[in-house]
């Protein structure tokens, strides 16, 4: 029950052992050759460019590709050329792990099937992001697994209201954030009402009963369940080639004055219509 | 009985990998550490068959007690907790120094037992 990727799929399942799921990666991580290898490996430019390349890119925010052609190094054409040779000769991690041995060529098909099953819950479904805001396809990954998660493990049941931009995000119960860092700054709010704490509690601690927990434990289940929604939204992000770097959660606005988004920054809300409760998704932006 | 030291900074997951791991009759929860300099200490004291450990905690993260506790053993049975499991180098990153395996978050109960199992 959490975005993970096939290798990691089968290890866990005691299909594949640790150890030649690392071999397997190391043949991968041999054969599958970056933009500037695979470029240079044909001849197509030379070392001094590729440091030229690597160079521009510290601080200027561009793959090697769309470097390469802005410094004049490469055409668009050899560009293009390039990525067909990569997407071509790739080695998907269950080629590799029928390679090392690890698992047969007959086997590999089924247990695929069953990863793609198993996985589907995590399939990210449409949600509109106001134009304009940076980073869109994360937002959209963010805001679908939270309300994923939600369902999953909290069990509640809701409707997802539209996203919007906001100046402020209001007063609740409990609101716990978490730093992004990365492929985009950002800041990660859970804004939750007593009841809905009281369910993440149950969730997370497996109880059917909390109301004699301590309210540092109550808070904590709080900020546990950002850290899950959290983490697999950061694995979802890999997947899309996003690197996302999740920071530990904290209990903010402990006063209950609400949160100011401040200048230069877009916060964006995600409702969460639940009959008599207050619970909503909020992301700061940093400029 | 093989014995589980629990080492996460988090109050509520702590509780809820004791009640998968003990509930299940099969292994016995000998302590709970907060950090990864506790979980060296305990470690040496509590001598734990397992140790299923957090990644992300204060004082000493999950990566750097789980290289000291290789390179004090390295047939070290260590199990990586983490939110992160689905990142493809974090997991790849914790086989590497010596982890077992990785449990990803959220937990399923046969999926955390099934690993602790399989060492």
């Amino acid at each position: 029950m959490a975005v993970k990727f096939f290798g990691q799929f089968l290890v866990e399942r005691n299909i594949v052992s640790r150890e030649l799921l690392l071999k397997a990666i190391e043949l991968q991580d041999s054969v599958n050759l970056k933009f500037g290898e695979m470029a240079l490996s044909i001849g197509m430019i030379s070392t001094k460019q590729v440091e030229r390349v690597h160079e521009a890119q510290k601080t200027d925010d561009l793959r090697f590709g769309d470097m390469a052609v802005k410094l004049g190094i490469m055409t668009d054409e050899q560009m293009k050329e390039v990525l067909t040779r990569q997407k071509n000769s790739h080695l998907y991690i269950g080629e590799a792990l029928v390679k090392v041995g690890a698992l047969s060529a007959d086997e590999l098909p089924r247990y695929l099937d069953e990863f793609k099953a198993d996985q589907a819950p995590y399939m990210v479904d449409h949600v509109a992001i106001p134009a304009g805001v940076p980073h869109p396809e994360l937002w959209e990954i963010t805001a679908d697994l939270t309300f994923k998660m939600f369902t999953r493990i909290v069990q509640l049941t809701f409707r997802p209201g539209q996203c919007r931009i906001i100046n402020r995000i209001e007063p609740n119960n409990t609101i716990v954030s978490m730093r992004m860092s990365g492929a985009a700054d950002a800041e990660y709010f859970i804004s939750v009402s007593g009841g809905v704490r009281e369910m993440i509690a149950k969730a997370i601690l497996k109880e059917e009963d909390v109301s004699g927990e301590q309210e540092v434990v109550l808070d904590d289940t709080v900020m546990e369940f950002a850290n899950v929604v959290l983490g697999n939204i950061a694995a979802k992000a890999a997947q899309i080639g996003k690197d996302v770097e999740i920071h530990p959660p904290e209990v903010v606005d402990t006063d209950g004055v609400g949160i100011d988004v401040p200048a230069g920054g877009t916060g964006l809300v995600f409702p969460i219509h639940v009959m008599d409760e207050l619970v909503a998704l909020c992301v700061i932006v940093e400029k | 009985m093989k014995k589980v030291l629990i080492v996460d900074d988090s109050i509520a997951v702590s509780r809820q990998l004791e009640k998968i791991i003990a509930g299940s009759g099969e292994f016995e929860v000998v302590g709970h550490a907060k950090n990864g300099a506790e979980a060296i200490r305990m470690h040496q004291t509590l001598h734990p068959d397992i140790t299923c450990m957090d990644m992300n905690m204060p004082v000493m993260d999950g990566i750097t007690a789980l290289r000291t506790l290789v390179a004090m053993n390295r047939d070290v049975k260590v199990v990586m907790v983490t939110s992160l499991g689905g990142v493809g180098d974090k997991f790849t990153e914790a086989l590497k120094l010596g982890a077992k395996n990785v449990i990803s978050k959220p937990f399923e109960d046969d999926k955390v037992l099934a690993i602790l199992r399989g060492l």
